[in-house]
């Protein structure tokens, strides 16, 4: 018996060492020819339809590449799947540092992905550049005295602290509220946002009622809501995504809140209707950057995106045109520096693009100086967020 | 603003009590954990939810729609139940104790992924069986789908101990309770009384899926995990396999979080982490829950 055992172990290693020599192999014969880029999205899970579209977004910017031949090489994507979740985004990291052909990565979506992952590409000297990911320490982490690799991060959104200060101002000036109340989901994105809301909104002078932390996965937030509207705010900030916004919105109005509910990028999805049904209708929402039905510079890239993608499931999500935007800074670099990474991450660095969203440059952290926010109504009749002033 | 923490907390409590029944009627009968359950509720809220989807016809808005839901959907998670217990459970009944445990967690592992794959990976909006309106009572705002979670999950606790108690079949099931070999030798077929069990718990797992979506609007291949381990909670803090003791938990259980998130400043973060100091005290002073007597006989 042990003999066997020994026998079997031998041939499980031999096999091993045989898969690991092809695998080698089979990156060093296509090395020359094919550059991947990688995409580190939620492609599962309530984050899944905003994930697919920024998927849809960087297989459409690369398809584009390829037809214009302007590399010597074939650009191939690699998408892979965080599912929204931190342990997941590591392993997806990891995943894809130990493949030599990838060249950069485009993700994450969640900001509590990126921290983590961030750090592993950087150590494997990957370039990342994020579509969605607004927490200021997806980039600031760099600054760090114990990073470890070069500063290899970017992002094309503005971030946390620029939304939740123009969103403390608006709720401040133009809504004319002094009494907010402040929920968050305990995650690096929504606490992050929260938490600038209410230094800011606090900062023009305005007093937050109450600052609470709910649970991903809990579905009942009666008890907390009943509180809250028994310290009379004038309208109700929640930092997160959409699916707690929309329980919360719809929990509110059954419990007779009537004040609005305020909140960031992350509820601002058509979904945000399905959760909240008619409870959704304005509530403000605030966006980076411009929404891209108004960008006169996205009309072409919108009209490319419905020609190539149609169907139920493949409509423009909020952040496909970040994910377009990043691939085309990306492939820019790329053209210039060639596949070598160190080469790449200087190119990004000295990124000077006019896309759709403007003219992107990075600071030394890496993070756009493009920052434009945006705020939002919804409209329950017909699933939209016009801007408003 | 009591009344309403008080309307909010009895109807999560409703929600509770309904599966933690399902752990405790297992536990009562065969001293085992079924971890399977949490997925029982979740395939019964999917079951309506398909229902709803191939033959909108047959659950019209309102009572009747909600009814045929309830019973369709219970048919399906009890059906379910009886097969897990069939195929992962029967064969291990002599086995070492841990095996059939690890058995259910291997199920609800399966399931789950199941579901994950082949039908949605992500959450599912669930008809509104009843238009959902708002009284008042007292200053408490209470809305048409809370009164119905409760009214269901206490009706089918009703009609629950009325089977237990004043059927012969349930006298049977009491019977493998107390001692599943003496009752065997007394002309009970175990093995039936155990599959009716679970048919049982899991009708019950499918109702309290059914009220789940319909309360909370959306569901998702995950969504039995956090409820499933509240319920087992509550089950262990009224008594495991006593099924007043599950119900009474799954009230306070419910009851308790709600205050915690409702009176305490940032009770919100700290809820769960009240709630089960609570039940670590309790359990310390009481090992066997709060009504479970019959514990000691049992391991």
């Amino acid at each position: 018996m042990k003999s066997l055992n020994r026998t079997k172990f031998l041939l499980a290693c031999t096999l091993a060492a045989a898969s690991a020599l092809a695998g080698a192999w089979s990156a060093l014969a296509q090395g020359a020819k094919t550059v991947r880029i990688a995409v580190a999205m939620p492609l599962t899970g309530d984050m899944g339809t905003e994930g697919q579209g920024v998927r849809r977004a960087v297989e459409m910017a690369v398809a584009e590449a390829n037809q214009s031949k302007a590399f010597p090489y074939t650009l191939e994507v690699k998408a892979l799947d965080d599912r929204a979740d931190p342990r997941e985004a590591v392993n997806v990291a990891n995943l894809i540092t130990s493949d030599p052909g990838v060249a950069v990565v485009i993700g994450h979506y969640n900001s509590g992905c990126s921290i983590p992952a961030a750090k592993i590409y950087a150590r494997a000297g990957i370039p990342m550049i994020t579509p969605a990911s607004t927490n200021p320490d997806v980039t600031g982490q760099q600054l760090n005295p114990k990073w470890t690799g070069k500063k290899s991060v970017f992002r094309v959104v503005p971030t946390d602290d620029v939304q939740g200060e123009y969103a403390a101002q608006y709720v401040y000036s133009k809504l004319g509220y002094r009494k907010m109340s402040v929920v968050h989901d305990k995650t690096a994105y929504g606490q992050g946002l929260a938490e600038q809301f209410k230094k800011n909104f606090e900062k023009l002078g305005g007093k937050v009622n109450s600052f609470d932390g709910i649970s991903i996965g809990d579905k009942d937030f009666k008890a907390l809501l009943t509180r809250i509207k028994s310290t009379g705010p004038e309208g109700i900030y929640f930092g997160g995504v959409y699916t707690e916004a929309g329980l919360l919105m719809k929990q509110g109005r059954e419990l007779g809140i009537t004040v609005p509910f305020v909140s960031g990028d992350g509820a601002k999805t058509p979904t945000l209707f399905d959760v909240a049904g008619a409870a959704a209708e304005g509530s403000y929402l605030t966006i980076t950057g411009i929404p891209v039905e108004y960008l006169a510079t996205a009309k072409d890239f919108i009209a490319n995106y419905k020609k190539r993608y149609s169907g139920p499931g493949n409509e423009l999500k909020p952040f496909d045109h970040f994910g377009y935007e990043a691939t085309r800074i990306a492939l820019e670099a790329l053209k210039k520096s060639g596949p070598d990474r160190a080469k790449l991450i200087n190119a990004l660095h000295q990124t000077k693009y006019d896309g759709l969203l403007g003219t992107t440059t990075f600071d030394a952290k890496g993070d756009t100086l493009n920052k434009i926010i945006t705020m939002t109504k919804a409209s329950f009749k017909d699933r939209s967020f016009p801007p408003v002033k | 603003m009591f009344l309403q923490q008080l309307v909010n907390g009895l109807t999560l409590g409703s929600i509770y009590s309904l599966i933690a029944l399902g752990y405790t009627l297992v536990y009562g009968i065969l001293v085992m954990i079924n971890f399977a359950h949490s997925e029982v509720l979740m395939v019964g809220s999917f079951v309506a939810l398909a229902v709803f989807r191939f033959a909108p016809a047959i659950l019209p808005q309102g009572p009747v729609g909600l009814i045929v839901a309830l019973v369709l959907s219970m048919a399906g998670a009890g059906v379910l139940n009886v097969v897990i217990e069939r195929f992962a459970y029967r064969p291990l009944r002599h086995a070492q104790k841990l095996a059939p445990l690890i058995s259910s967690i291997g199920v609800s592992i399966v399931l789950q992924n199941a579901v994950f794959l082949w039908v949605s990976t992500q959450s599912e909006s669930f008809p509104e069986l009843i238009a959902a309106t708002q009284f008042s009572i007292g200053g408490a705002g209470v809305s048409s789908l809370q009164l119905v979670c409760m009214a269901s999950a206490i009706g089918l606790m009703m009609g629950l101990h009325f089977f237990i108690e004043h059927t012969k079949v349930g006298k049977a099931m009491r019977a493998c309770s107390d001692d599943l070999e003496t009752a065997g030798l007394m002309g009970i077929d175990s093995s039936r009384i155990i599959a009716l069990t679970f048919l049982v718990g899991g009708a019950l797992g499918g109702a309290a899926g059914v009220l789940y979506g319909l309360n909370y609007g959306s569901i998702k291949y995950n969504l039995g995990f956090l409820p499933g381990v509240k319920a087992f909670t509550a089950a262990v803090l009224g008594g495991i396999g006593n099924i007043r003791g599950a119900v009474l938990g799954g009230f306070i259980l419910g009851i308790m979080e709600v205050m915690a998130a409702g009176y305490i400043p940032r009770g919100s973060d700290w809820k769960d982490v009240i709630a089960f100091s609570v039940l670590i005290f309790v359990l310390l002073l009481r090992p066997s829950g709060i009504l479970g007597e019959k514990i000691a006989e049992k391991v």
